[in-house]
């Protein structure tokens, strides 16, 4: 017993030994930037730069306002991605705050439940979220950035809803969190606004606390499947990368889409843009650079959120391929109405 | 058939001074802890069936991957023809004329004879197979030995005999000029053993020199020029074949007077230890496995088991140690012990030496000391309340090991690491020193050499004379004849004849076995 | 053979297996273009002040802790020949419960760390007998069983998280269940780091690693020296001998995946008790996956999945320095999978270099597996019935 106690103590002693050997430490923060630009640190979501969605928008934000502001986007900018078990995110953090990154962003909402901790214990960095509200948590260098998905969703709705022939729509959600559930909620909440006696189906893909429905292309196609051999002629997806299994099972059909985050018909196939009628768009990229750039003037006012909706254009519908290009009236009729608060849209399904 | 030309061609090459073909001189191997070969001498004259004897573990594997090439001798030299020679790989000594036959067969089945044969030495012309090269000298080869093959067939269409004979053929197309094959009647019915003999005598007819391995005496006899037994690592003699009988070889290969099975006076008792009323056990579909079984067996009595294998020994070995679920009444003792567990049956008093030592009787991949505790669990002295007690388990795994002279380094060599031989004295051991009341012996002898088989035949009738019960099951007829006090014959999972040993040939047993005899009752 | 020559052989796989990866990953590193040297300096790097050497320490055996569990779950399982990969399952079921009926009570400190330990392992225990009671009973493969019930323990735990013991607000992104109270979450070690003159790090150094440590040793003792840790590897060496010995396999079954399946319990306990003081949709999940591997690399044995433990978390908390010095955290796990695979070819190997060593050792060179053939190799003085030849002379 105590020999087994003693070699972890001595491996523990040795490891740290080695460690005050080092002396470099350029491992660290390349440092390049020169006095007053900014330092952006990035600590990425699931799935890291390249996931054609949340991250890439988040980073595209970042580089814009970098370059704006005379920055070197390889110098300056540091990204970092979690392991797969998303078990050292608090690492992230506290080494790009450590390395004197400043701000530091922390993108998704898997960052809430740590990221005020650590903000306490750097008061001197400025922290901001993606998709949490901090306004109750009281920490002065945090900021929210969250977005109101239910009132893009509530259009794509309305836009659904409105082309649709059958009365029958489908939504199919990565993971059953309040998040995704904001979609749904908007989503039908459009629909029925537009068509009382509407038929939503509605499937997630994978339950609360596991992720996987965002990466199960082959899951999104058979519930989107599902849902038009139902009878559903229109389905909307805030899945992620499943997203791609709903767009085949709507090019099988030859039924149509809905995409989400980004405008998914400029990156999609050719015949899967003969499908994709819309997109929800959800503007990380404005929402970040808009974030940097009142950080860079000193217009920050940090410990609290800014919310991206309707009104800030933080939210709402692409129109690529022109598919709602004929009921566009009706779109801005609802946008409007939303802005001024007309409308309540709800956020929960 | 295979005396007569071998006889005259040891004659011939044995005069004069031409060099031996095979010369090895002072021979030493040692591996970690062990000295496997020891001052190895062996002279084998060229175009002789020289055979090498020995007990199981007594060195002749390790002689012979010396001769082969698979590792280096420690001392001595290696002379071929008169030239020292050092082989460093089984290459070298294919090179040097020396071919092995392995006990067990290295061919791919779904190959054809001629595939098989120019396996790993195919003759190419353009980088592609020469078959009809390869074709022709395999035909060549099989004519001048009168090896019988053809080329095109497929090995999986092959009896055991033929695929030995590929074996050779392959060897031979290598150019071996001196063929070593181990144990290899081992594998073969009587009739290929004696065509083999019949191939041996065409091969030194022609030439070549034959180093034939094995325990059988008899066969040993019948086809070697001459022997040079083995013993403990040593090469303690040579022999001639024509005038040394098989009993003096035994007792060169042993170092002692070879014992009999036979019993000493009658120790059995009045007290029954044993007895099964009923047992039956049933078997997937149709006939039980074991039918309906009674039997007794007393204190210091020996009950034989005879039976062509199959005919449910197996199953009622199975049913007497809960191993197996069976209907009837074992009794032990005067306990009905017919819903105890395994564990509690071995509690209560039963050793148990299993037929297949490997699937029942150890753990190979553990060493000595923890298989002395298999089967022992909740006994002393290996074991103290929940704990295992590791010193006494050690200690008593070397009093096993002295007292029934089980050859191994120490109680901490791993089982796999024992021949057969001693890997059953250390199960015997085992079960003795538990001190049953009831012994289940299945075949205790089975692929051991003579001088373990004889030790384990004077373990079991010292345990008799102390009182112990014992069922023996055995398929060696001159153990059961030997050994038992009563015999009982079984076939198609009935008993159908219970015998007197004392008045009892092998082949009047042989006869009961087969039915032959059916519903003779022995005197009892 | 001496002690010191097992444990040499013992070390030498392990050994050669991480030089081996390395050597891979090096390569593979050389290969995008980036400089292996400088992988390797940032590896061993851990900071400039005391304070983050002491943290990386931290976060290396935080990080081992739950490894260390999660292949010791495996581990016992595997060494009577069971494969539960249904510990990824186990300690998601155990988890969410713990940390549900932990919030669920008030009780003194001790008592109520007491409490959230025994739930854990009596849940974990629970779910592992259902593949064991499915084999012994049905004759279920418990690698089919204990997949599917890994599913099953996904969609049951994200009911009990959203259902009953939902402990966060409606709409709140992250889902959670309700705090352990103080009373429920086991101190952390920081004091340590005082007695032995080390900085204090930003993070608290697990307590439970003393509970871990503590597991570790008692299964030790109990494989090593006891009976039933002797049944247990009897029956994983060879299943025929076991029962013919009077080891009862389907209890053993049972009794295995009970106690595998109650260490399975605790790999979520570290976080749970340590850190996050409620189980919720950020639970880590795959340590259950992660514990086969560590398991296979640590040989099956406590001290060695100890060591496997530590170089898993050691490589880990290189993922965030080496992305700072611009190459792929996925290095790491590059390392580690070629670890294991290496591992996996070079035990092998080792296995049959000892075993042919062995069977060197008493001077019995041949292949002694394949017995001999019925009327093998027998004595000369046998006439057996399939054997009609050897009649005496």
């Amino acid at each position: 017993m105590t020999k087994t106690a003693a070699l972890l103590l001595a491996g523990g002693l040795a490891l740290s030994a080695c460690a005050s050997d080092e002396d470099g430490g350029d491992g660290g923060g390349s440092g390049g930037g020169s006095e007053g630009t900014l330092k952006v640190g990035v600590a990425y979501d699931t799935g890291g730069r390249g996931d054609k969605s949340f991250n890439d928008s988040a980073i595209a934000g970042v580089e814009a306002a970098v370059q704006a502001l005379g920055g070197d986007v390889d110098e300056d900018i540091e990204e970092l991605s979690p392991n797969e078990d998303d078990s050292n995110r608090e690492e992230l953090l506290t080494q790009l705050a450590e390395n004197d990154f400043n701000p530091v962003i922390a993108v998704g909402f898997a960052y809430g439940d740590i990221i005020a901790d650590i903000a306490a214990d750097y008061p001197d960095t400025q922290f901001a979220i993606v998709d949490t509200s901090v306004e109750d948590l009281g920490v002065d260098n945090l900021t929210g950035l969250i977005f109101a998905e239910e009132e893009g969703s509530f259009l794509a709705g309305v836009a659904a809803a409105s082309k649709s022939v059958t009365g029958h729509l489908g939504f199919v959600g990565g993971q059953q969190s309040p998040l995704i559930e904001k979609f749904e909620a908007g989503y039908v909440a459009g629909a029925k606004a537009v068509k009382p006696d509407i038929i939503v189906d509605v499937t997630y893909l994978s339950p609360a606390g596991d992720g996987s429905g965002f990466g199960d292309p082959e899951g999104g196609k058979v519930a989107a499947q599902g849902m038009y051999q139902a009878g559903a002629d229109i389905v909307f997806h805030a899945a992620g990368g499943s997203g791609e299994g709903v767009f085949e099972a709507a090019v099988e059909a030859g039924q149509r889409a809905i995409g989400v985050d980004s405008d998914q018909y400029l990156s999609a196939s050719p015949d899967q843009q003969a499908v994709i009628m819309t997109s929800m768009l959800k503007r990380v990229d404005l929402a970040v650079e808009e974030y940097l750039n009142s950080f860079a003037d000193d217009s920050l006012e940090s410990g609290t959120d800014i919310l991206n909706d309707l009104s800030t254009e933080g939210v709402g519908l692409s129109e690529s391929g022109g598919y709602i290009d004929d009921i566009q009236d009706v779109i801005a009729d609802f946008r409007q109405q939303i802005i001024d608060g007309d409308v309540e849209v709800p956020t929960t399904p | 058939m295979a005396e007569g030309p071998a006889g005259a061609h040891a004659a011939a090459a044995g005069t004069g001074d031409a060099p031996y073909a095979v010369e090895l001189r002072g021979i030493t191997k040692r591996f970690p802890g062990v000295v496997a070969n020891r001052d190895i001498e062996l002279r084998v004259r060229r175009g002789e069936v020289h055979a090498i004897v020995g007990e199981n573990g007594a060195g002749k594997s390790t002689l012979m991957k010396t001769l082969y090439g698979m590792h280096r001798p420690d001392e001595g030299t290696i002379l071929l023809d008169g030239r020292e020679t050092t082989l460093r790989s089984p290459a070298d000594a294919i090179a040097a004329g020396i071919g092995m036959v392995h006990q067990h067969f290295m061919l791919a089945d779904n190959f054809t004879v001629l595939e098989n044969v120019v396996l790993g030495s195919e003759p190419t012309r353009g980088g592609r197979l020469d078959r009809a090269e390869a074709r022709r000298r395999i035909r060549e080869i099989s004519q001048r030995y009168a090896l019988n093959l053809d080329p095109d067939v497929l090995v999986e269409e092959l009896g055991v005999g033929d695929r030995q004979r590929v074996e050779i053929a392959k060897v031979l197309y290598r150019g071996a000029t001196t063929l070593i094959l181990d144990e290899p009647t081992a594998v073969l019915v009587p009739q290929e053993v004696d065509e083999l003999f019949g191939n041996l005598a065409e091969l030194t007819r022609e030439g070549l020199t034959v180093i034939f391995i094995s325990h059988k005496l008899d066969e040993v006899r019948k086809v070697a020029d001459s022997i040079t037994v083995i013993r403990r690592g040593t090469t303690v003699g040579s022999a001639d074949p024509r005038t040394t009988t098989a009993r003096q070889l035994a007792e060169m290969m042993v170092g002692s007077e070879l014992p009999s099975p036979q019993t000493r006076t009658s120790t059995v008792r009045e007290t029954p230890v044993l007895e099964l009323r009923g047992v039956t056990v049933a078997s997937l579909g149709g006939r039980p496995a074991v039918d309906d079984v009674s039997l007794t067996v007393r204190e210091g009595e020996v009950v034989g088991i005879a039976g062509v294998e199959g005919n449910g020994q197996a199953e009622l070995v199975d049913a007497i140690m809960g191993l197996r679920p069976a209907e009837g009444v074992v009794v032990l003792g005067g306990e009905d012990i017919s819903g105890w567990s395994t564990r509690a049956r071995r509690e209560a008093g039963v050793g148990f030496v299993p037929e297949d030592r490997h699937r029942q009787g150890m753990l190979l991949e553990a060493p000595l000391w923890e298989n002395r505790i298999l089967g022992h669990q909740t006994r002393p002295p290996a074991v103290k309340g929940p704990f295992i007690d590791r010193t006494a388990a050690r200690a008593d795994t070397e009093r096993i090991m002295r007292d029934y002279d089980v050859r191994a380094p120490g109680p901490d060599t791993l089982a796999v690491a024992l021949s057969g031989g001693n890997q059953q004295k250390l199960i015997v051991g085992r079960e003795m020193s538990a001190a049953p009341r009831l012994l289940i012996a299945a075949h205790p002898t089975r692929g051991v050499d003579v001088g373990a088989q004889s030790a384990i035949w004077e373990l079991l009738k010292d345990a008799r004379a102390e009182g112990m019960g014992i069922l023996l099951i055995s398929a060696d007829l001159d153990e059961l004849i030997g050994l038992s006090d009563t015999l009982q014959v079984m076939l198609r999972g009935r008993l159908v004849a219970t015998l007197d040993p004392s008045s009892l040939t092998p082949e009047e047993l042989g006869g009961h076995m087969t039915g032959a005899s059916d519903g003779a009752v022995g005197a009892l | 053979m001496t002690a010191l020559r097992r444990l040499g052989s013992a070390l030498f796989a392990p050994a050669i297996a991480v030089v081996f990866a390395v050597v891979i990953t090096a390569l593979v590193i050389l290969l995008i273009g980036e400089n292996p040297t400088t992988a390797l300096r940032v590896l061993f790097d851990f900071g400039d002040s005391p304070a983050q050497q002491t943290q990386a320490i931290v976060v290396i055996l935080n990080r081992a802790v739950p490894l260390f569990l999660a292949g010791l779950a495996v581990s016992v399982a595997f060494r009577m020949g069971l494969f539960n990969i249904g510990v990824e399952g186990q300690y998601r079921m155990a988890t969410v419960l713990a940390a549900g009926a932990g919030a669920a009570v008030a009780l003194p400190a001790p008592l109520h760390i007491l409490l959230v330990i025994v739930v854990a392992m009596a849940v974990g225990a629970l779910w592992a007998a259902i593949v064991a009671i499915l084999k012994v009973t049905r004759g279920v493969s418990e690698v089919i069983s204990s997949i599917m019930l890994n599913f099953i323990a996904l969609g049951t735990a994200s009911w009990l998280l959203t259902g009953p013991l939902r402990g966060s607000e409606e709409g709140a992104a992250i889902i959670t269940t309700k705090d352990l109270p103080e009373s429920g979450q086991f101190p952390g070690l920081n004091g340590l780091f005082d007695v032995i003159g080390l900085a204090q790090p930003r993070g608290e150094l697990y307590g439970f690693l003393i509970v871990a440590v503590l597991v570790g040793i008692a299964i030790s003792v109990l494989l090593k020296r006891t009976r039933f840790g002797f049944d247990l590897r009897a029956t994983g060496l060879s299943p025929s001998a076991a029962t013919a010995s009077g080891i009862d396999a389907r209890a053993m079954v049972v009794k295995t995946m009970l106690i595998s399946g109650a260490i399975a319990g605790l790999i979520g306990l570290p976080d749970l008790m340590g850190r996050t003081h409620h189980f919720g949709t950020e639970f880590t999940a795959g340590l259950g996956f992660l514990g086969i591997a560590v398991a296979l690399l640590g040989r099956n044995s406590p001290l060695g999945i100890a060591f496997a433990a530590l170089l898993f978390a050691f490589l880990d908390r290189a993922a965030v320095p080496l992305q700072f010095a611009d190459i792929p955290a996925s290095v790491v796990t590059i390392i580690q999978g070629t670890i294991v695979l290496a591992v996996v070819i070079a035990n092998e190997i080792a296995r049959q270099i000892t075993r042919r060593r062995a069977e060197g050792d008493s001077g019995q060179a041949g292949p002694p597996a394949p017995e001999s053939p019925p009327g093998g190799p027998a004595g000369t003085a046998g006439s057996r019935i399939d054997e009609p030849q050897g009649a005496q002379s």
